[in-house]
């Protein structure tokens, strides 16, 4: 085996820490989306690993599913930013606190 | 080793694109950066002998779903938020000081752990062999994934009626539509009226 599986992982740990961290500090919704999408590649990435180490192709078959809730996650937030725009005219994450959560 | 070399680059392009999309303040700037963050994942899968999903990751995710995320950039009118703060003011300190901590914590995990291989036999010789990659994993996808293949369908289903539900114009309280005004004669505005 050419690469380590250590080298997936630790790429997969940058990625995904990358991400918790633009979600949980910035303010542009878009920004929250984009870290949640680079999260799932992070995970995409550790499956893709494991697959090459286990030498079997479940992993890989389940990076199609995770790529297909990736794409209707994508369509479902987009829409729920659209709305929260034309409700609240501002995409700053903490201006929408109707519901004091 | 020249699969080391490549994995080392490829990685380094992906973690710096990711900084890039979390610190830019521009978000068209920061939509590139994720595209390029993507295509430099889709080297590691080919540098992991998954050509379909390598294929499937710059289809899909550098495709499809960047262009939606491009669509609604532009549609909405974004410069605006460039002048605002970008970054929660307390919460901001406390993801720079912990983050790093966290992602010491999974490599240290990582690294300690030995990793023993299941060797199910598909390795990237055996595939070949037996067609390629995209063959074999169409044929796991139809037989053994069967069911999740099916639900998959179902989110995809799900997904499409959401959105549209969200995003439709509530039409039952106001409707905006486009009205002549009879004082000038060629003018048109905006009417905002009830239903």
């Amino acid at each position: 085996m050419a690469i380590p599986i250590e080298w997936y992982l630790v790429l997969s740990a940058f990625l995904f820490v990358i991400g918790a961290a633009g979600v949980l500090m910035r303010r542009n919704l878009f920004i929250v989306l984009f870290s949640i999408e680079l999260m799932m590649n992070a995970v995409n990435i550790n499956l893709v690993g494991f697959s090459r180490l286990h030498e079997n192709l479940i992993g890989q078959n389940f990076v199609l599913f995770t790529m297909t809730v990736a794409a209707a996650e994508a369509a479902i937030g987009l829409a729920i930013v659209t709305a929260l725009y034309r409700n609240r005219r501002t995409l700053m994450v903490d201006m929408f606190d109707v519901m004091k959560g | 080793m020249v699969e080391k070399i490549l994995f080392i680059v490829f990685a380094a392009f992906a973690v710096a694109g990711a900084l890039g999309v979390i610190t830019r303040s521009n978000i068209v700037h920061g939509l590139i950066l994720l595209v390029f963050t993507f295509i430099n994942v889709a080297g590691i899968f080919l540098l992991t002998q998954a050509h379909f999903l390598a294929v499937i990751q710059v289809l899909v995710y550098a495709g499809a779903i960047l262009v939606l995320f491009a669509f609604v950039v532009m549609f909405l009118n974004l410069r605006e938020f460039q002048q605002e703060e970008q970054f929660h003011r307390g919460q901001k300190w406390a993801v720079i000081v912990l983050a790093p901590i966290m992602l010491a914590e999974i490599i240290f995990v990582v690294t300690a752990v030995t990793w023993a291989s299941v060797n199910d036999g598909f390795s990237p010789e055996a595939i070949a062999a037996q067609g390629g990659n995209v063959k074999v994993l169409g044929e796991q996808l139809f037989t053994k994934m069967l069911l999740p293949f099916e639900v998959a369908s179902l989110i995809l289903l799900v997904g499409m009626v959401g959105a549209i539900l969200l995003a439709a114009k509530e039409d039952r309280e106001s409707v905006c539509l486009r009205e002549w005004d009879d004082d000038d004669g060629v003018t048109p505005s905006l009417v905002e009226r009830e239903v």
